[in-house]
């Protein structure tokens, strides 16, 4: 398997001490750790919105920080805040994740509603949001609702990897399971979860400790102290 | 086709199309190195020192008049805010109608512009100092007022029945629920004000009511170019001064009352020191002495060709409100980036600091006058307002959603677009709309040097002493501004947003 993501002694003050890792094509990751672990710094460190004081990231060997933007929209990220666009419709939401992909005059089109809509339907399908919802404005949806389009703006960009922080945390447990579900669908993905309990439907576990990477083993290998440990105050 | 909020103030720009066109058929090149020429002397102003000292004696009375009726007209435009307050009557003695009565009958003083004020005072009064305070100070207390009563009335604080209830008294009520609930809006409101103050001063200036404005004028008409940018120049250091002024006190709103108390206390040296106000002389009112004919009076209506007078007033508003709406948004999808943000606010500084009669005059040297040319120099000052109030919004906003959609792969342009565009639109166009009703006023500004609209034919009107047509006229661009502020709220409602406290 090839490497997709190779962190080399990457460090980001107090937040994140030096970490050393690789992530490799088709390998579903669990980062595991409690709040305030570094969870969501070493995922903002990955996709490239914060940039390390120390070490380097390489996207398929290549510098993380130095990638054109057709080659960063390979690293999807699904947003523990969302980050919807508030002013726009569903289907413009959904179009959003494909930028990267497009030219001015497609996301120009895209603000006119003059796109077929077609893609965006099956996603909305995939996602099993109400296609009656395509042309709402994103502020009239429910949470439940809004975490889905923002799962289904994440697969229209079609990423190689993904970077999911805590997208589980604020569904009901049969949203979460489909939403996981979904997730586990995709070639590549780090989820960054508070529940421990659902590490055996990953490939690997990486467990944050105080901005520390305390754990990189096979779920199988991980037991209930090691769990105690990682999550203790 | 329904555009989506990023899209919608960028679509007036489209105007600039059949406007340049326009322009470009009324281009003539004899201007040009004129126009050259005072590009050039931007680099070049003069530094004799004859020359900066009267710059400095032309600011020294820009400022003082700038201070006296921002400071007279805020007190009296809270006065008055208070008493225009339906909410406040209701406390009071259970009744609305004062409230309302109040406001109507000062809303047609609002409608005239500071200039027309000006030259109708000017009549009065003759020249002097106290003609700009005074002409300033009518429109903006007014203003102020109704800023003020809106913004008690819009207010419903959680607190306002539990104390009535109670049993206190209105005036508790009004100062313990009432005046913190609005205090902060209102005192941004009156910062505002001095910036816009010093604006109409300058404007006034340049019709001949003294200060920095006179000079820039007289130096234009007399074509030297150094002398005007030594002043615009002066100008600029003194608008950035009293913008960081003004920012240091917006987030300490308790100490607004200082700079008031300052400018009182300007007022009376000001009266001092060079503005005497001479005791208005009955015989130069012009009414006073006019005998009043009816059929003077109504021959007078028909002498203007309404119609087109109000058609090429609103042309005028139409196109300058576009151009100024557009160009803030196109100039940052130009140039997206965050560092540009503060080489674009220096680009609007610039065009706030002429005023739109000079660059109208401008304009004129190397084009044939028309309504396109008034607009565009009207639209280029009020774009320099709008720019400033696009650069505030999206410096307050947190992007989010920039950095998420870079992080899709999108270019910087498309994410100004769908990030912090879409997010300050909603407000930038409540302001858009809150500016067409100023545009509208200013029109008067433009007319009178562009030849075209109300403002040309009063100016006409004035110069004859044809008093009636004077009458009408200004009650007709009363009657027009009113319209357009009417207008202009229901488009702001349409925003969902309120451009007042701006």
């Amino acid at each position: 398997m090839i490497a997709l993501l190779e962190l080399h002694q990457v460090s980001l003050g107090q937040r994140l001490r030096p970490v050393s890792l690789t992530i490799r094509a088709e390998e579903r990751v669990v980062l595991l750790g409690a709040s305030g672990a570094g969870k969501t710094t070493l995922l903002n460190l990955c996709n490239g919105s914060l940039r390390p004081e120390a070490g380097t990231i390489r996207w398929k060997g290549y510098p993380l920080q130095g990638l054109k933007r057709q080659q960063r929209r390979c690293i999807g990220t699904l947003w523990q805040d969302l980050r919807l666009i508030d002013e726009l419709s569903v289907i413009q939401n959904i179009n959003s994740g494909a930028l990267g992909r497009h030219g001015l005059l497609w996301a120009i089109r895209n603000l006119l509603g003059r796109l077929e809509p077609k893609v965006c339907l099956e996603l909305m399908k995939e996602v099993q949001l109400e296609p009656a919802l395509l042309m709402r404005n994103i502020q009239d949806l429910s949470g439940g609702q809004r975490q889905r389009v923002a799962l289904a703006r994440l697969l229209r960009q079609m990423p190689e990897l993904v970077l999911a922080d805590e997208p589980l945390s604020a569904l009901d447990p049969p949203l979460a399971k489909d939403v996981l579900d979904i997730l586990l669908t995709l070639p590549s993905c780090v989820i960054s979860l508070h529940r421990p309990e659902l590490m055996h439907r990953f490939d690997r576990v990486l467990g944050l400790r105080n901005g520390e990477l305390v754990l990189d083993a096979s779920p199988e290998t991980v037991n209930r102290q090691v769990l105690e440990e990682l999550f203790a105050r | 086709m329904r555009p989506a909020l990023p899209l919608i103030p960028l679509i007036p720009g489209l105007c600039l199309v059949p406007m340049g066109l326009i322009l470009f058929g009324d281009v003539h090149g004899g201007g040009l190195p004129l126009l050259c020429s005072f590009a050039a002397a931007a680099l070049h102003p003069s530094l004799e020192p004859s020359v900066l000292v009267g710059v400095a004696m032309g600011i020294r009375i820009t400022l003082v008049v700038t201070l006296v009726s921002w400071g007279i007209s805020s007190v009296l435009g809270c006065l008055l805010g208070v008493l225009g307050s339906k909410k406040i009557w209701r406390l009071w003695a259970g009744i609305t109608w004062p409230a309302l009565m109040l406001r109507k009958g000062l809303a047609p003083l609002r409608a005239v512009h500071e200039l027309i004020w000006g030259l109708l005072l000017l009549q009065i009064l003759g020249l002097n100092g106290w003609v700009a305070i005074i002409a300033i100070v009518i429109p903006y207390t007014v203003l102020l007022a109704r800023v003020i009563a809106d913004q008690i009335d819009c207010q419903e604080p959680p607190a306002l029945p539990a104390l009535q209830s109670s049993g206190a008294s209105a005036v508790s009520v009004l100062l313990t629920v009432v005046v913190p609930a609005v205090a902060h809006p209102v005192l941004d409101h009156i910062n505002h004000r001095l910036d816009c103050a010093l604006r109409s001063s300058l404007i006034l200036g340049v019709f001949g009511l003294g200060g920095l404005g006179t000079d820039l004028m007289l130096s234009l008409q007399s074509l030297r170019f150094q002398e005007v940018w030594t002043g615009l120049w002066l100008m600029a250091i003194t608008m950035v001064l009293m913008d960081r002024v003004l920012r240091l006190f917006r987030h300490r709103w308790w100490m607004t009352p200082i700079p008031l108390v300052l400018a009182l206390m300007t007022a009376g040296l000001g009266s001092s020191l060079t503005l005497e106000l001479p005791w208005p002389n009955p015989q130069l009112w012009p009414f006073w002495n006019a005998q009043i004919n009816g059929v003077q009076a109504l021959a007078a209506v028909a002498e203007v060709n309404w119609p087109v007078v109000i058609a090429s007033t609103l042309s005028i508003t139409l196109m300058a409100t576009c151009v100024s709406t557009a160009l803030p948004p196109m100039l940052l999808l130009l140039w997206p980036s965050a560092w540009s943000l503060p080489l674009q606010s220096l680009i609007w500084g610039a065009l706030r600091l002429i005023p739109p009669p000079l660059s109208a005059l401008l304009l004129l040297v190397v084009a044939k006058p028309s309504l396109s040319l008034a607009a565009l120099a009207l639209g280029l000052h009020h774009g320099g307002v709008m720019g400033r109030v696009f650069i505030d919004d999206l410096q307050r906003e947190r992007h989010h959603t920039t950095g998420m959609l870079k992080a899709c792969g999108a270019s910087a342009r498309m994410s100004w677009l769908y990030g912090p565009l879409a997010r300050v639109s909603r407000p930038y166009l409540a302001y858009a709309t809150y500016r067409m009703d100023v545009i509208l006023r200013d029109t008067a500004v433009v007319g009178l040097v562009g030849g075209a609209g109300l403002g040309w034919q009063l100016l006409e009107a004035l110069s004859s002493f044809h008093w009636w047509l004077v009458l009408w006229l200004v009650g007709g661009s009363a009657l027009l501004t009113l319209l357009g502020e009417n207008l202009s709220e229901r488009l702001q409602s349409c925003w969902n947003s309120r451009a007042m406290a701006l």
